[in-house]
């Protein structure tokens, strides 16, 4: 269905085929939505086949509202794969379609808008909406678009501002995420780094790497849980399942409740993130430590270099692109951490962080500018971040 | 690949055709005629009669009611609402949700999509919902003051004329449970007053044993237990009025008498000796652990052969009703069977003692009904909750207590747990809702809990900062 070129079309029925096809088949999509977004109309359907087969009283309850709903969830499925597949495909081709009849100048114009539009009218819903909307929540300004209303909370203004801002508890929380930036980025990016060097000449490299890299294919919380038995603490005499508190009581040790000791806490929890990150950051970077020549390193050996010359001196800056990437991918992964801090501690021993106490908020104190007020400074403090990314894609050529 | 192309087809075909020629098989059974007739008498709500007369006008429909009653509660919940099927031939579908209850409710009502009713424990939550306008004002079907007669705590849901919750399940608090042989072979007495507690865990100790088993371990919920512990000890030293003024934050947390009531649970969880595994192990054990030890028997571990009750590790544990035997540890460990310890036999309840002879206490909380859609047959079953057949079948199956105060008391009998629970309930002087969930859900669901486990975590020895800091989040 790729356009002829308008020029060279001959009207007739196949020069009118195309265009209306295509106008008919995006009614049909449009049409198709509106029968998915309303919930009667499915049931409907279903009352018709069941009027077909015979079953007036099922078809009844169906157009009441009640019933056995099961064939209409059966239809609105259908509806849906239909849409979800076709439907992509026919918006696509049809706006093709259209634009190439509408001549050159302005099919050059349009085309690139025939593709990305769709994407973007989807990233503004569902990505630049929510940020502009969350950011007037934090003020205590409500906007809805449908039915359209603005509505201002009366009294908070700026005051869940100054409670996230100048509250001094926050001020520890946002000190934990500095310490979880700092220390889980440099373990994870450091570890993963020393590791794809290491096993760079170890014999059954990918074995290992794979040990190293299975951690990855655990959830958050999966790991938490694990952890929490590794930390799990038991009164002093009795029999400590915990693996750390095994090892430090038969070295003599009392029992120590690792996860309830700040800033202990903290740290242990770090090193979950770390176990499960460090697979991540090895696989990119042995990636990038092969892609430098392997005659450099030689010529470095035969000059004399030892192994942490060649390291720091060639190594690492021949990689610089990728070592920056893979910071910048795990530090934004860090800021965001949620799954650790909840399973684990529920945030209480000054272990929280803002993603918890974002979340307790919102859905345990029913306090949505408050919770807004944290989203936002998460965003805030990912956004040079995500500059800095976009900087060093550029650098990389992406433009 | 072709082939296997073509097999994913006609296999995606013949599930759908199945599905669809199932559902017209399933369609056909809901349409039959009614059940047989009803054996509840008239109620007096129009709704309710209407749907339970013989021709069953509202069979087929639907009612969801989202709960947290898995397991043993479910069953019960299942009893007691299986005459309601029954009689009007209308069908109750439980949503149950597990620890994230609230959260899942929040989200289905903030996404416009709630179910048709539910079960929630903070009242102060429910006003909230109630308040931005995502319920149904029972008072606009139901009467109010009749209600308010036989409901207990009604007035916790109530908001000017509005009620939004209808109490239906009450959970009675400040119990604690002990090993019934271990006390009888060393001569112990169940202590009636404030003061023969603090003696017989005196008495524990110098025999040299360990009186108290603490575990209050909840994730993001950690400290709940130690605020019921606080609140009961507000009630036995000041009574019901000071209660209400603490909870409306009238008098704050940095008065005398709620420090206080601070300084008497601290008593409990502070004085040396007197937890297993000092103050640690009241943050560290998770609230379905710490009971263990009780049941360790001769050789001195749990889970082995000898198990019993004759050896405790520790000799007493605070916590409600709903911890056995679910939460023992051989059936903990063996979740389809059933525990070999029974309530009542092996393992004993005796309510928290009261300090003065003048304040008997009685803390509860409890399960009130919310509604979320206004339809005939939701009507009717807000209507059957609120009546005593609505929780009959709960409670002659386990015992359940229902927040209908004129319940026969037979209905009690035969259960150890609703028998003392029902006890409490009757002997008591005064008796209050449960404060931390009356008060906002920043502080009752939030500073309390955390300051209380901060104050847990420093021994006890910052009651001062901890109270001070509750006040401060006290929201504007």
């Amino acid at each position: 269905m790729t356009g002829l070129a308008p020029d060279k079309e001959p009207f007739g029925w196949r020069g009118l085929l195309l265009p209306l096809g295509a106008v008919a088949g995006l009614a049909g999509v449009v049409l198709a939505l509106v029968f998915l977004a309303d919930s009667q109309a499915s049931a409907n359907v279903a009352a018709w086949f069941y009027d077909l087969i015979g079953n007036p009283e099922e078809a009844a309850l169906l157009r009441a509202g009640t019933g056995n709903r099961l064939l209409a969830k059966v239809i609105i499925m259908v509806v849906a794969l239909a849409v979800g597949v076709g439907g992509i495909w026919m918006i696509y081709t049809g706006f093709n379609v259209l634009v190439e009849r509408l001549g050159d100048p302005w099919t050059r114009r349009l085309v690139p808008w025939v593709f990305v539009g769709p994407c973007l009218l989807l990233l503004t819903v569902f990505l630049v909406w929510p940020a502009i909307s969350t950011v007037l929540l934090s003020f205590g300004v409500e906007v809805r678009l449908i039915p359209p209303s603005v509505e201002v909370v009366s009294g908070a203004g700026l005051s869940d501002w100054e409670w996230g801002l100048f509250n001094s508890q926050n001020h520890q929380i946002y000190w934990n995420n500095v310490i979880w930036l700092v220390v889980g980025t440099a373990g994870s990016v450091g570890l993963g780094l020393v590791i794809a060097w290491l096993f760079d000449r170890v014999r059954r490299e990918s074995l290992a790497k794979t040990f190293v890299f299975l951690p990855m294919a655990i959830s958050l919380v999966g790991a938490s849980v694990i952890w929490r038995f590794v930390y799990a603490w038991r009164p002093g005499g009795s029999s400590q399942y915990g693996l750390l508190n095994g090892i430090w009581t038969s070295l003599g040790g009392e029992p120590v409740a690792w996860i309830q000791t700040p800033p202990l806490n903290t740290y242990l929890m770090i090193v979950i993130l770390i176990w499960l990150q460090t697979g991540f950051a090895m696989v990119v970077l042995s990636a990038a430590i092969k892609g430098v020549p392997v005659e450099i390193t030689e010529a470095a050996s035969l000059d004399g270099a030892s192994e942490r010359q060649k390291f720091f001196s060639i190594i690492v800056p021949m990689i610089r692109g990728s070592l920056i990437t893979v910071t910048i991918t795990v530090a934004i992964f860090v800021l965001k951490i949620f799954d650790i801090v909840y399973v684990t501690t529920g945030g209480n021993f000054d272990s929280d962080v803002v993603a918890n106490q974002m979340y307790l908020q919102m859905f345990q104190f029913l306090n949505n500018g408050r919770g807004s007020v944290l989203a936002v400074v998460l965003f805030v403090a990912v956004l040079p971040l995500m500059i800095l990314n976009v900087r060093q894609m550029r650098r990389q050529g992406i433009r | 690949m072709h082939r296997t192309r073509k097999t994913a087809v006609i296999g995606a075909a013949l599930a759908t055709t199945a599905i669809t020629l199932s559902s017209f098989g399933v369609a056909a059974q809901d349409a039959s005629p009614a059940a047989s007739a009803d054996a509840m008498a008239s109620t007096g709500y129009a709704e309710l009669d209407q749907a339970m007369s013989a021709d069953q006008p509202l069979a087929g429909t639907q009612v969801s009611i989202q709960t947290q009653w898995r397991g043993a509660e479910g069953e019960g919940f299942a009893a007691a609402f299986a005459p309601f099927v029954q009689a009007t031939g209308i069908n109750v579908v439980p949503d149950i949700i597990g620890t994230s209850h609230e959260t899942t409710l929040r989200a289905r009502v903030q996404g416009g999509a709630p179910p048709d009713m539910a079960m929630l424990a903070q009242p102060s939550a429910i006003v909230q919902y109630g308040q931005e306008g995502s319920l149904v004002d029972i008072a606009s079907f139901m009467d109010v003051d009749a209600l308010a007669a036989n409901h207990a705590n009604i007035g916790a849901y109530e908001d000017g004329d509005s009620l939004w919750g209808l109490p239906y399940k009450v959970d009675v608090k400040s119990v604690v449970w002990y090993p019934i042989p271990a006390f009888e072979a060393a001569g112990y007495e169940i202590p009636q007053t404030w003061d023969e507690l603090i003696a017989l865990s005196d008495q524990i100790v110098a025999d040299g044993g360990t009186p108290w088993c603490v575990g209050i371990g909840a994730g993001t919920a950690t400290g709940w237990q130690t605020t019921d512990l606080v609140e009961g000890a507000l009630l036995r030293l000041s009574g019901g009025d000071v209660y209400d003024q603490w909870v409306s934050h009238e008098l704050p947390f940095n008065s005398p008498e709620v420090k206080a009531a601070w300084d008497l649970a601290g008593e409990i969880y502070f004085t040396p000796g007197y937890v297993l595994g000092g103050n640690t192990a009241i943050t560290a054990l998770d609230q379905t652990t710490p009971m263990d030890p009780m049941f360790q028997g001769p050789d001195g571990v749990v889970g082995t052969e000898d198990d019993d009750l004759t050896n405790p590790g520790c000799w007493m544990h605070t916590i409600p009703f709903w911890y056995g035997p679910d939460f023992f540890p051989d059936q903990r460990a063996n979740p389809g069977t059933v525990s070999k310890f029974i309530v009542g036999e092996d393992v004993g309840i005796f309510p928290l003692p009261p300090v003065t002879p003048d304040l008997v206490p009685a803390l509860s909380s409890g399960d009130a009904a919310i509604v979320f859609n206004d339809r005939p047959e939701v009507r009717a079953f807000t209507e059957y909750l609120s009546t005593q057949e609505g929780i009959e079948g709960w409670t002659k199956l386990s015992g359940a207590v229902s927040a209908i105060t004129d319940v026969p008391a037979e209905w009690y009998q035969g259960n150890y747990e609703s028998e003392v629970a029902s006890d409490i309930l009757a002997n008591a002087t005064v008796s209050r809702f449960d404060a931390s969930d009356l008060m906002p859900p920043t502080v009752g669901q939030g500073s309390f809990w955390t300051e209380a486990v901060d104050w847990i975590a420093a021994n006890g020895e910052n009651t001062d900062e901890v109270l001070q800091a509750i006040d401060d989040s006290w929201p504007q």
